[in-house]
């Protein structure tokens, strides 16, 4: 009787799969970036170049003073698979940052960032014989996972002249996954609804560096990298799977030839397969590439503020696969930023328009609106 | 400048709005989970055990008089119930309209308000309803020593009453003369009432427990502008103990019962009634390693064409509480609390499967160890003491196919681990 048990259990164990309800949030979930509404607004193309983004410790360099930074961006998403579609809003806090300047040429910055955020809620329905064989009843699985896995980093820039600034940093990864699971059936008199909940725990370090450099007024690149070491995950107090960070590299070009005008652009690489070993199931990471670029320009002044306009289109593919295919999203961003209150405070803004794919039969779109809010005490 | 500031303030409260109404998150993407949502939480398992290691049919030891509703029955050689209705406290004195107290010296009509379920009524009628002195001071509890009370030389008066004539309230008058002797003597009233009548006759009245409490008026005057005076039901005896006193107030003895269950045959119900206590030996795995979502005790139900086959009744399940130092199952029957659940509505007269759902009574099994806590239930019926009607099944004595036994359907707990 005891076997029989032990080779349900394992039966059961090993049909699990992911219940997330999203292409975007396959696996451990989404990676938002770690980029400003500003980098966003210019499709990823100034990231490397922008000192609040936390791709580039470099860039840390060029903050010019102490600053504090926070970033809302909620997401609206719209998922359709055949003739069904879902609608989802996430409300995401994904970037804040402290910037702190010391002396002429070195600037300390503190982050916290959203690496991948694994939000979601489903409730499939299903046919379950509960007693005898003709005893069939819709049971209702309500799986919801809250959390995310977070990058928290402790960078320092050194920035010896006006064209060459490098940066290191050390990251910890850190987060959670809060589960809760129902099985909820439909007649309490007859069947008793189950509920259990978890939480799952992630762990880990990399460590980064960049550089940027301006040969001239008109031309600058920008080049980082961070080392994935290894990543913990585990439920209560049992490790349950370990993996690598995924290594990042990525290079920038930015232009400002044009009066006025800024042009940059960015290619990136990640290595999200190293993520592969963490997942319990048939979930499959890949190595994608993130490329965007994005412009910005002065605006019109509105209030006697000159306000800066962004645009910018970004290409990439997600981390983590849907049913073997890879999922690509393709982002079209506009945005502006402006200054408030005597220069001390800027405020940025941008919307951007993601659509993901896998395969041919399911869709999804994201408008994802960023709010941010720098402020210089 | 006016446009500046339109345009922000237009801007301002865009952005208001759409921060604010994406506060509230929305994340079920449940439309999709047909091709998104993979199952998590896997099969439910279905196993039948013939997890009963004891069953038997045991008295429900509820008492004399704990019954909500008195039962008047003479239903040929199958039931026989006579009711005893005690005033045991008559008033001695009265107080006439405008006058003052005075002594009771005459009684006119003295009846007994008798509140009747007029749906359960059996028989066509006429009833013929036979009031008795039942006042002995034998043992409180002998039904026998009160049954042979019911004879010639203690008839107090005798009432036909057509079906027509029972109604929710019904009054059922009574002598005069016995009233008046038995206030003025200082005497207890215990009246014994007994239904007869050409045809099968059965009369349920609710009882002090019911609250709606038979009650005896009579009018101490012959002046009507005099109110009638009212006597509850009240028992003196036992002096010792007030409680078995109140049961006692009014009562049904069993002259003749509905013939008892075999041996081998467990039944719930009937008069005097009776449960049925069932223990099961349940795999501790399943009890505490497993999520149990369903869980039913399948019965044989035997017919039992004795008494109103086709009336039906409601059977609960119980969940025993009496520890293993209750080795007596009679006793161990009675301290138990209900499993929150459907009630069986089953017919004396049907035969076959019986389905009990006990899956609630697991989460007591959980908690606590069958060392410390048998694990078995009782059946017994709603409103004990209330039907002569008795619900019969298969014991484990029976042949294999009809024996009763337990299936589960449980599910396993879901790793909840990275996808």
């Amino acid at each position: 009787m005891r076997k029989l048990f032990v080779a349900i259990a394992l039966a059961v164990i090993s049909s699990r799969g992911a219940a997330q309800g999203a292409l975007s949030l396959q696996g451990l979930g989404y990676p938002t970036g770690g980029l400003t509404a500003r980098a966003e607004g210019s499709g990823g193309g100034v990231a490397d170049f922008d000192p609040i983004s936390v791709v580039n410790p470099a860039s840390l360099g060029g903050v010019g003073s102490a600053a504090l930074f926070f970033q809302y961006s909620p997401e609206f998403r719209r998922v359709t698979a055949g003739s069904a579609t879902a609608k989802t809003t996430t409300a995401r806090f994904p970037l804040v940052v402290g910037v702190l300047p010391m002396g002429q040429r070195w600037t300390l910055g503190l982050s916290s960032s959203t690496f991948l955020d694994r939000s979601s809620e489903t409730n499939l329905v299903r046919l379950q014989q509960v007693g005898a064989t003709t005893d069939s009843v819709e049971v209702t699985e309500r799986n919801r996972v809250l959390g995310a896995l977070n990058d928290v980093r402790l960078a320092l820039a050194w920035s010896g002249s006006p064209t060459f600034r490098i940066g290191f940093g050390a990251h910890a990864f850190v987060g959670s996954n809060r589960i809760s699971f129902s099985q909820i059936f439909p007649d309490s008199l007859q069947y008793i609804s189950t509920s259990q909940t978890g939480r799952l725990s992630f762990a880990g370090f990399a460590a980064s560096a960049g550089i940027e450099y301006h040969p001239s007024r008109v031309i600058g690149f920008a080049l980082s990298g961070r080392k994935g070491g290894d990543l913990r995950a585990q439920s209560a107090d049992t490790a349950i799977g370990s993996a690598r960070l995924p290594d990042h590299y990525s290079a920038s070009l930015a232009y400002e030839g044009i009066p006025g005008v800024s042009i940059a652009a960015r290619v990136a690489h990640d290595g999200w397969s190293s993520l592969s070993s963490l997942s319990s199931g048939n979930t499959k990471a890949f190595d994608g590439w993130d490329t965007g670029v994005g412009a910005e320009a002065a605006g019109p002044r509105v209030m006697q503020r000159l306000v800066t306009l962004r645009a910018g289109a970004r290409f990439r593919t997600l981390p983590f696969a849907f049913n073997g295919d890879k999922v690509s999203e393709t982002s079209y961003a506009v945005g502006f930023g402006a200054p408030l209150t005597r220069e001390r405070a800027s405020f940025d803004f941008a919307i951007q328009h993601a659509s993901r794919k896998a395969g041919p039969d399911v869709r999804e779109r994201g408008l994802i609106l960023s709010f941010g809010l720098r402020v210089s005490p | 400048m006016r446009l500046s500031s339109l345009l922000l303030r237009s801007f301002a409260t865009a952005a208001l709005f759409i921060a604010v109404s994406s506060c509230s998150e929305n994340l079920d993407s449940s439309g999709v989970c047909a091709v998104l949502c993979p199952e998590v939480g896997g099969e439910v398992q279905n196993i039948t055990l013939d997890a009963v290691v004891f069953d038997t049919t045991v008295q429900a030891l509820s008492g004399l008089g704990t019954e909500p509703s008195l039962l008047l029955a003479s239903r040929g050689d199958t039931l026989d119930t006579r009711v005893i209705i005690r005033f045991d406290s008559l008033p001695t004195r009265f107080t006439p309209t405008g006058d003052s107290a005075q002594a009771i010296k005459s009684v006119d009509s003295a009846y007994i308000r008798l509140r009747v379920d007029t749906l359960s009524i059996k028989g066509d009628g006429p009833f013929t309803i036979e009031a008795y002195d039942v006042d002995t001071t034998a043992n409180d509890t002998s039904s026998a020593a009160v049954i042979a009370l019911f004879r010639p030389d203690r008839f107090i008066s005798s009432q036909v009453l057509a079906r027509t004539d029972l109604k929710d309230t019904t009054n059922y008058y009574i002598s005069n003369a016995t009233v008046l002797a038995k206030l003025q003597s200082g005497a207890q009233l215990r009246v014994g009432l007994r239904v007869t009548g050409a045809t099968s006759s059965q009369i349920r009245i609710n009882s002090v427990q019911s609250g709606l409490s038979p009650l005896l008026f009579f009018r101490a005057t012959p002046d009507t502008t005099t109110k009638p005076l009212s006597v509850a039901p009240f028992s003196r005896t036992p002096a010792s103990d007030p409680i078995v006193a109140g049961y006692l107030n009014d009562y049904t003895v069993v002259v003749k019962g509905p013939p008892p269950p075999p041996p081998s045959v467990l039944a719930v119900g009937g008069l005097p009634p009776r449960r049925t206590y069932l223990r099961f030996d349940i795999p501790s795995n399943i009890v505490d390693s497993t999520t149990v979502v369903r869980a039913t005790l399948l019965l044989n139900q035997i017919s039992n064409s004795a008494l109103d086959p086709t009336d039906s009744l409601l059977i609960v399940p119980q969940l025993v509480l009496a520890g293993t130092a209750v080795t007596d199952p009679t006793k161990a029957s009675q301290i138990v609390s209900d499993i929150p659940g459907d009630t069986l509505k089953v017919r004396p007269g049907n035969s076959g499967p019986t389905n009990v759902e006990l899956a609630r009574a697991f989460a007591s099994w959980r908690a606590v160890s069958p060392d410390s806590l048998p694990r078995a239930i009782v059946l017994k019926v709603v409103g004990e003491g209330n039907s002569p009607l008795d619900i019969r099944f298969s014991s484990m004595e029976d042949v294999s196919a009809l024996r009763p036994r337990l299936r589960i359907s449980y599910t396993s707990r879901v790793p909840l681990r990275i996808p």
